[in-house]
């Protein structure tokens, strides 16, 4: 018993502080650094060497490809990303991907365990709770449907079962009765599903236990592509809004700072390049000048 | 991404959720203990307390206690919780099983015949000795197998840190099924979690019958 006993502690020494070494890693960035950016003046930062480095925690949900998701190499990448990268590169900070639960982002951000929410964040009807940076993309949410359902137009969809992410902008838009929000089309539905992630909502569409999945169009773009033949996206379009950076309510200084950064690679055509890159061209609301 | 990617990260993935499996078994255990003896302790108020405890730990889904333990340091105080993320999954998962293993403890210690106890103090055994040496070894050989039982739903329970987007297996193998849209990675991660409780299962079943020595 007592050989077992030596035995499991030595492997629980092993795993247990290889783990806790890796989550305070990649959670909290470089730790030695207690200050991160969000306290930190815009005029120091150039000036910091590494040993100071300021981190940026940027909270983003992994299953939200093009705009963040887990590449080829199991790397952390996509649209979103890179931009943030590039930030930091012109600011000389560290960036920190903190994957969060898109359910808990608010206790995330006002916590201080990220910066900011930086992944395809609609910021139509959320200007109240948090600061916003300029908006880069322009998004609207749209309908998924299965190619031979017969569903063409929004009409189509009366009576209809359609799914949607949980804490998502399209269900927010789906059940908001004020001006621009579509709570009477939804009420046409037969029932309004909520899902965890796409995925799942995907494979429901497939098999037929619903009719139609709302969601970003980019998203929408992704996944048509990756998955091929079989869906359709449905013209009309449910609302147009934007993407813009989330940060917490009143923290304008670095929402400035992000702000001045993405105006100069906007410039100099970093922004063009990466959004050539993850095919969404099409959406960028950023214009050189 | 190719298969052996994905083999990699999951396995990275297999060793976070190893880390909370290992910590939670050997900070657990002895708090189980702990608590069992609060739950069957001679003072009423102790004994209530505790069975409040258990009730609760109990009674209320783990996933909601992992968020309330990692959320209510900034819901209530204020503090960063930056990097507690980690700390508030193993505290959650412990307290949780400690009061699992404080009922199974329970049930091998009452178990006991009281001519056991009587017949060491006879032979000059003080109430402690009487405890380590002669009751808490057979204890353990009755308990091993609901302690396996409680072992393996934990091998499986840890897949529940994914809610605080720990990047366990099942937290990666959900952003693998996002970016290939298929669910390929799910079947890869319930083989990896099957291999993770056979070896389990078989160490437990070692150790059983290493204790069954009057056989």
């Amino acid at each position: 018993m007592k050989k077992y006993l030596i035995l499991l502690m030595a492997v629980c020494a092993v795993f247990g502080f290889s783990a806790c070494g890796d989550s305070s890693s990649s959670n909290s960035g470089g730790s030695s650094s207690s200050s991160s950016a969000a306290s930190s003046s815009s005029s120091s930062q150039k000036e910091n060497t590494d040993s100071e480095k300021k981190t940026f925690t940027v909270g983003f949900d992994a299953e939200y490809p093009p705009y963040g998701y887990m590449d080829d190499n199991g790397e952390y990448t996509g649209f979103d990303l890179e931009l943030a990268e590039a930030v930091c590169e012109l600011e000389g900070w560290e960036l920190v991907k903190t994957p969060i639960n898109w359910d808990g982002k608010d206790m995330q951000l006002n916590s201080g365990a990220i910066d900011c929410i930086w992944n395809g964040f609609t910021m139509n009807g959320r200007e109240d709770d948090y600061t916003f940076s300029i908006p880069y993309v322009d998004n609207s949410q749209v309908m998924v449907v299965a190619e031979d359902s017969g569903i063409n137009s929004l009409s189509d969809l009366s009576g209809k079962t359609v799914g949607v992410q949980a804490a998502s902008a399209a269900l927010t838009l789906l059940q908001s009765d004020e001006e621009g929000g579509q709570k009477a089309l939804a009420d046409t539905f037969a029932s309004l599903q909520e899902f965890p992630d796409y995925n799942s909502s995907f494979v429901e569409l497939q098999a037929g236990s619903i009719d139609a999945v709302a969601m970003d169009i980019g998203v929408a773009n992704y996944q048509l592509k990756t998955r091929g033949e079989g869906f359709k996206i449905l013209d009309e379009v449910l609302n147009s809004e934007q993407y813009a950076i989330g940060f917490k309510k009143g923290n304008t200084e670095l929402c400035d700072i992000v702000n001045k950064d993405i105006e100069i690679l906007t410039d100099n055509g970093k922004v063009a390049e990466l959004a050539e890159k993850y095919d969404i061209s099409d959406l960028l609301c950023l214009e050189a000048k | 991404m190719s298969f052996s990617t994905i083999l990699f990260q999951l396995g990275s993935g297999m060793l976070k959720s190893m880390g909370i499996f290992l910590w939670t078994i050997v900070l657990s255990l002895p708090l189980g203990l702990f608590v069992s003896f609060g739950r069957m302790s001679k003072n009423n108020t102790l004994r209530n307390i505790v069975k409040v405890y258990i009730s609760i730990m109990r009674g209320t889904p783990l996933m909601l206690q992992l968020m309330i333990v990692y959320y209510s340091p900034f819901l209530l105080f204020g503090m960063n919780i930056k990097s507690f993320r980690f700390p508030a999954i193993i505290i959650g998962f412990a307290i949780n099983y400690a009061a699992y293993f404080a009922e199974i403890f329970r049930s091998g210690i009452e178990s006991m015949p009281v001519g056991q106890y009587e017949a060491a103090r006879i032979l000059g055994y003080g109430k402690k000795q009487t405890f380590i040496k002669i009751i808490l070894p057979q204890v353990i050989k009755r308990i091993l197998p609901s302690v396996t039982n409680e072992v393996i739903t934990l091998v499986k329970d840890t897949s529940l840190a994914f809610s605080l987007a720990y990047m366990e297996m099942f937290s990666i193998a959900k952003q693998i099924v996002a970016k290939e849209s298929t669910f390929m990675p799910f079947i890869v991660a319930a083989i990896f979690y099957y291999i993770f409780n056979f070896v389990v299962a078989t160490f437990m079943e070692q150790i059983e019958n290493k204790l069954s020595y009057y056989r």
